[in-house]
C-alpha cells in the first residue's frame, strides 16, 4: 500500500496538481471544443446545401418541362430532381426529428435534432413551405410518363415556392451558423479561463512555494552548517550504526585521529574492530550491540555489559615510535517511531584518563610504600638512619658534582655514567640494608636508567637529563624521610641524646674489637635465650691511647650487660609487642678534633622501667616509698647508675648485682665526662656518654629523659 | 508491587530485600536457585524480579527463560558479578530488561529497580 507522507510539500503538490488539472481541463476542452466546432462546421455546410438544393430543384424542374415539352429525352433530369428532393427533405427531417443524411458518395451521417427553439422555429417554417412543394415535386416523380402539362405545372408551383423556401433556408442556415458561432465563443471563453488559472496557478508557484522554497534551502543549509561545524570540531568520534553493524556517512572528524583513517560510509563496524580486540569480546559485542538493536531492554541498566568500554590499540607514532592508546565506544539507541533503528556511537581517545588512573593506583601503591616506609623508620636506629641521610646526601652531591663537572674532565659522558652507577648503587645497598624500599627503589630506577645509557653509544650532555631529574627527586625524597625521622623523633621523645654521626665505613664493622663485642653479646644471648643483633660505625677504638681506650671498652661492655639483660627482651615478647624477634644494639663511637671521644649506645628493648626502679631504689633504701613515689623521671634514671640498684630479680653472672651502671658513672666521674639517657618504655634506651681527653672534670649527668610509658 | 528475589547468597538477598523493602516493594519470595524460583514465581506472580545468574540445580539463563514463558511482562533485573559480560548479555537476551553488577550499593539498586518499574528504554 503507497503512504506517502507529504509533510511540508503538502500545499506544493497540490498547487501542481492543480496546474496540471488546469492545463489538462484546458486540454480537454480544446479536444471538445475542436470536436464541436468540426460538428457546427458539418452542420452549417449541410444546412447551406439546402440552399443550393432549392435553387438545383427549381432549375431541374424548369429543364425537366422544357425537355418533355421538346420530346427529348429526360430521365437523368427526373433522377437529379429526385435525389435533390429526398436529400433536401432527409436533411430537414434529421434536423428535426433526428436521423441520417446523405453527404454524397452514398455516405450517410448522422445528425441529432436540432434544440435550439428558434432554430426549430425556422426549421419549422421552411418545413412548411417544403411540405407542399414536397407533395407536388412527388406527384411528377410517381408519374409515368409526365406530360407536359403535369411538369409545366410541377415548373410553375416550383418556381412560385422557390422565393419563400429560399428566404426560409436561408433564415435557418443564418440561424444555425449563428448557433455554431456562440457555442464556439463560449468555448473560447472557458478555454481562456482555464489556460488564465494554470497561468495564476504557475504564478502562486513561482513567487510562493519557490521562495519559500529556497527559504527551506537555506535553513536547511545553515542546519547542515551547524551539524558539520559540531562534527567537524567535536573530540569524540561520532558516527550511526545501523542493524546491519554499517557505519552512517555522517562522520566526526575526530574518528580520522582515532582509527588512523577515516572510515569509509558503509564500513562493517565490527570488521574495523576485528584486529583491536580478542575473537570473544568481538562475539560479546555483536551480541551486546543486538542486545541494544533487538532486545527489550533498558539503555541505561546494560551500559555496564558494553564490552568495547576500554579498548587497547597499538599505534605507530612518528615522534615517540610505537604507542598504546585506549579508546572507548559508548552505544545510545536512535528511537524513530517507538521503534530504535539506529545505534550514535561515540568513540572517545580515554588514554589519558586510563593513564591518570594508573598514575593515581601508583600513588598509592606509593603511599602505602610511604606507610611501609614509616613503619621501618619507626623500626630502624635513628643514629644510623642519620649516618645514612648524611652518606646519601653527600652521595648525591657528588654526583650532582660529577653531572656538572665538564665531560672533558672524565674520558667521556659514558665515564660520568660509570662514576654515577658506581656511587648509585653503593647508597642503593645501604637503603637496602636499612629497609627503605622507597629509595631502594628510586636508586634501582636511577641505575636502570644508567644502565640503559651504558649501553648507548655517542651519549651527549643532554642524554643526562632524566638522571639530573631523578637526582632531584631522590634529594626530595631523602628530605622527606628525614623530616618524617624527626618529627618521630620528637613524638617519640629523642631531645639530644643522638651524638654527631661518625662517618660511614662499611669496613670499620669488620674490625677484631667490634667481633670482639659481637661474640660477647652473642654469649650473653644465648644464656638469656635472645636473639640481638651489634651494628657498629664509628672509630678504630684500638687506636685511642689509654686510659681512653679500656675505659670505652668498659663502658661498651657494661652497656652490651646491661642491655642484654635488662634491655632486650625474649624474643616471643618482641614479637607480641609488634617487633622483631631480634633485638638489636647500635653503638656509635666518634672523636671530635680536640681528641674528646662521644660514645652512643642505643638498644631497641624495653627501655626503662620507671616503676621498677622506684620498687628497687626503695627496696635497696635509696629512695623513702614517699620520695620514691614523687620522683622525677629524671632523678629515678640517675637511680639506675647507683650502687646496689637492680631491677634484675634474679642475681647470675651477667647481673643482679646493681654494680654495672654504677662502676660506668664512677668510671665517666674519674675521666671528667657526663652520661645522657633517652628513653622510652617499651621501645628503647639510649647511653651518651662524653669523654674528654683534657683532665678537667665534668659531673656527671643525667640530663635528658624522654617520655616514659 | 511485588517482588521476588532469586540468589544463592544469603548476604545478598538480605541486601537486596532491606533495600527494596525501604523502596516500598512487598517481598514475595527468597529463592536461592532457579528450580524453587520458577515454581515460586508461578504461585506468587510477583511483577519485579532480580536474578543471580551463577546458581545450583537451575541458572539464571533458564530460569529467566522459563519464568517468562510463564509472563511475558515481567520485569527482570539480571544481579550478578561482572566477570562474564558474555553470559550476562545472553541473559539479556532471554528477557530480563536491565543487569547490575556486583557489588552494588543500596542506591545504586534502588536507582536500578526505579528505571526498570519506569520502563524508560531510552
Amino acid at each position: 500500500m503507497l503512504n506517502f507522507e507529504l509533510g511540508k510539500y503538502r500545499k506544493m503538490v497540490v498547487a501542481i496538481a492543480l496546474f496540471l488539472v488546469f492545463d489538462l481541463g484546458v486540454l480537454v476542452l480544446s479536444f471538445a471544443i475542436s470536436a464541436q466546432i468540426r460538428d457546427d462546421a458539418i452542420d452549417v455546410n449541410l444546412v447551406s446545401r439546402q440552399r443550393m438544393l432549392t435553387q438545383r430543384i427549381t432549375k431541374t424542374a424548369l429543364q425537366l418541362e422544357q425537355r418533355i415539352k421538346n420530346n427529348q429525352p429526360y430521365r437523368d433530369h427526373l433522377l437529379e430532381l429526385e435525389q435533390a428532393t429526398s436529400t433536401f427533405d432527409k436533411t430537414l427531417q434529421a434536423y428535426r426529428s433526428g436521423g441520417m443524411v446523405p453527404v454524397g458518395d452514398g455516405k450517410e451521417i448522422m445528425r441529432n435534432a436540432l434544440t435550439d427553439k428558434n432554430a426549430r422555429q425556422l426549421l419549422d417554417d421552411t418545413l412548411a413551405q417544403w411540405e407542399s412543394l414536397r407533395e407536388v415535386l412527388h406527384g411528377m416523380l410517381r408519374a409515368n410518363p409526365i406530360s407536359p402539362n403535369l411538369a409545366a405545372s410541377v415548373a410553375r408551383q416550383t418556381e412560385a415556392a422557390n422565393d419563400r423556401l429560399l428566404a426560409a433556408t436561408n433564415n435557418f442556415t443564418l440561424r444555425v451558423q449563428e448557433l455554431a458561432e456562440s457555442k464556439a465563443t463560449s468555448l473560447r471563453i472557458v478555454q481562456v479561463a482555464g489556460i488564465a488559472l494554470a497561468v495564476l496557478n504557475f504564478l502562486v508557484i513561482l513567487f510562493h512555494f519557490i521562495p519559500n522554497l529556497r527559504a527551506n534551502d537555506k535553513e536547511l543549509q545553515r542546519v547542515k552548517r551547524e551539524t558539520d561545524n559540531i562534527l567537524r570540531t567535536t573530540q569524540e568520534g561520532l558516527f550511526l550504526l545501523d542493524p546491519d553493524f554499517r557505519m552512517g556517512s555522517q562522520q566526526s572528524r575526530a574518528l580520522t585521529s582515532i582509527f588512523g583513517s577515516q572510515p569509509q560510509p558503509g564500513t562493517d563496524f565490527l570488521s574495523m574492530m576485528r584486529p583491536l580486540v580478542s575473537p570473544k569480546t568481538l562475539d560479546t559485542a555483536r551480541e551486546y550491540i543486538n542486545l541494544l538493536l533487538k532486545h527489550d531492554v533498558m539503555e541505561k541498566l546494560v551500559s555496564a555489559l558494553n564490552p568495547l568500554d576500554r579498548v587497547e590499540m597499538t599505534v605507530n607514532n612518528d615522534a615517540v615510535g610505537v604507542d598504546t592508546r585506549y579508546l572507548q565506544f559508548n552505544f545510545s539507541r536512535v528511537v524513530e517511531d517507538n521503534r530504535v533503528t539506529q545505534l550514535l556511537v561515540t568513540a572517545t581517545d580515554i588514554t589519558r584518563r586510563v593513564r591518570l588512573e594508573k598514575e593515581l593506583k601508583d600513588s598509592e601503591e606509593r603511599a602505602q610504600g610511604q606507610m611501609s616506609l614509616l613503619l621501618k623508620l619507626l623500626q630502624a636506629d635513628p643514629v644510623i638512619l642519620k649516618d645514612f641521610f648524611k652518606v646519601a646526601t653527600e652521595a648525591l652531591d657528588q654526583i650532582n658534582h660529577i653531572l656538572e663537572t665538564q665531560a672533558g674532565q672524565f674520558e667521556n659522558f659514558a665515564s660520568k655514567v660509570i662514576a654515577i652507577h658506581r656511587i648509585s648503587h653503593r647508597i642503593k645497598g645501604d637503603a637496602s640494608s636499612l629497609g627503605l624500599q622507597i629509595l631502594e627503589q628510586s636508586f634501582h630506577e636511577l641505575e636502570e636508567v644508567l644502565v640503559g645509557m651504558r649501553e648507548q653509544k655517542n651519549l651527549s650532555g643532554e642524554d643526562l637529563l632524566p638522571v639530573a631529574v631523578r637526582i632531584k627527586a631522590l634529594y626530595s625524597n631523602l628530605d622527606l624521610i628525614q623530616n618524617a625521622v624527626n618529627r618521630m623523633s620528637q613524638i617519640r621523645g629523642v631531645v639530644s641524646v643522638e651524638p654527631s654521626k661518625p662517618p660511614h665505613d662499611p669496613e670499620i664493622g669488620k674490625q677484631a674489637f667490634v667481633t670482639q663485642w659481637r661474640n660477647f653479646v652473642e654469649t650473653l644471648a644465648q644464656r638469656q635465650g635472645k636473639s640481638v643483633a651489634l651494628n657498629y660505625q664509628g672509630i678504630d677504638v684500638t687506636a685511642l691511647p689509654q686510659p681512653m681506650r679500656g675505659a670505652v671498652s668498659s663502658i661498651v661492655n657494661q652497656f652490651l650487660r646491661n642491655a642484654l639483660v635488662h634491655g632486650i627482651e625474649a624474643g616471643e615478647t618482641r614479637a607480641a609487642h609488634g617487633k622483631s624477634p631480634t633485638g638489636s644494639i647500635n653503638i656509635f663511637i666518634s672523636e671530635n678534633e680536640e681528641g674528646d671521644i662521644e660514645l652512643s649506645f642505643r638498644d631497641d628493648g624495653q627501655g626503662i622501667d620507671f616503676n621498677a626502679i622506684r620498687a628497687a631504689a626503695v627496696r635497696v633504701g635509696r629512695l623513702s616509698p614517699e620520695a620514691a613515689e614523687k620522683a622525677d623521671m629524671r632523678t629515678l634514671a640517675a637511680t639506675i647508675f647507683d650502687p646496689g640498684v637492680s631491677t634484675s630479680k634474679i642475681t647470675d653472672k651477667d647481673a643482679g648485682r646493681g654494680a654495672g651502671l654504677d662502676a660506668v658513672k664512677d668510671m665517666v666521674r674519674r675521666m671528667g665526662g657526663n652520661i645522657r639517657v633517652g628513653t622510652t618504655f617499651g621501645q628503647y634506651c639510649h647511653f651518651r656518654v662524653f669523654l674528654p681527653r683534657s683532665k678537667q672534670q665534668h659531673h656527671v649527668a643525667i640530663p635528658a629523659l624522654a617520655e616514659a610509658k | 508491587m511485588r517482588l521476588l528475589i532469586v540468589d544463592d547468597s544469603n548476604i545478598i538477598r538480605g541486601k537486596i530485600a532491606r533495600a527494596l523493602g525501604k523502596y516500598g516493594l512487598t517481598i514475595a519470595g527468597l529463592e536461592t536457585n532457579g528450580r524453587e524460583a520458577v515454581e515460586r514465581f508461578r504461585e506468587a506472580r510477583p511483577g519485579i524480579v532480580t536474578m543471580d545468574l551463577t546458581m545450583p540445580e537451575m541458572d539464571g539463563i533458564e530460569c529467566i527463560r522459563q519464568i517468562r514463558a510463564i509472563d511475558p511482562t515481567v520485569r527482570i533485573l539480571v544481579v550478578s558479578a561482572l566477570t562474564d559480560k558474555a553470559t550476562a548479555i545472553s541473559a539479556l537476551m532471554e528477557g530480563a530488561q536491565g543487569f547490575l553488577g556486583k557489588p552494588f550499593s543500596e542506591d545504586d539498586l534502588c536507582d536500578a529497580v526505579g528505571e526498570l518499574l519506569r520502563g524508560n528504554h531510552g
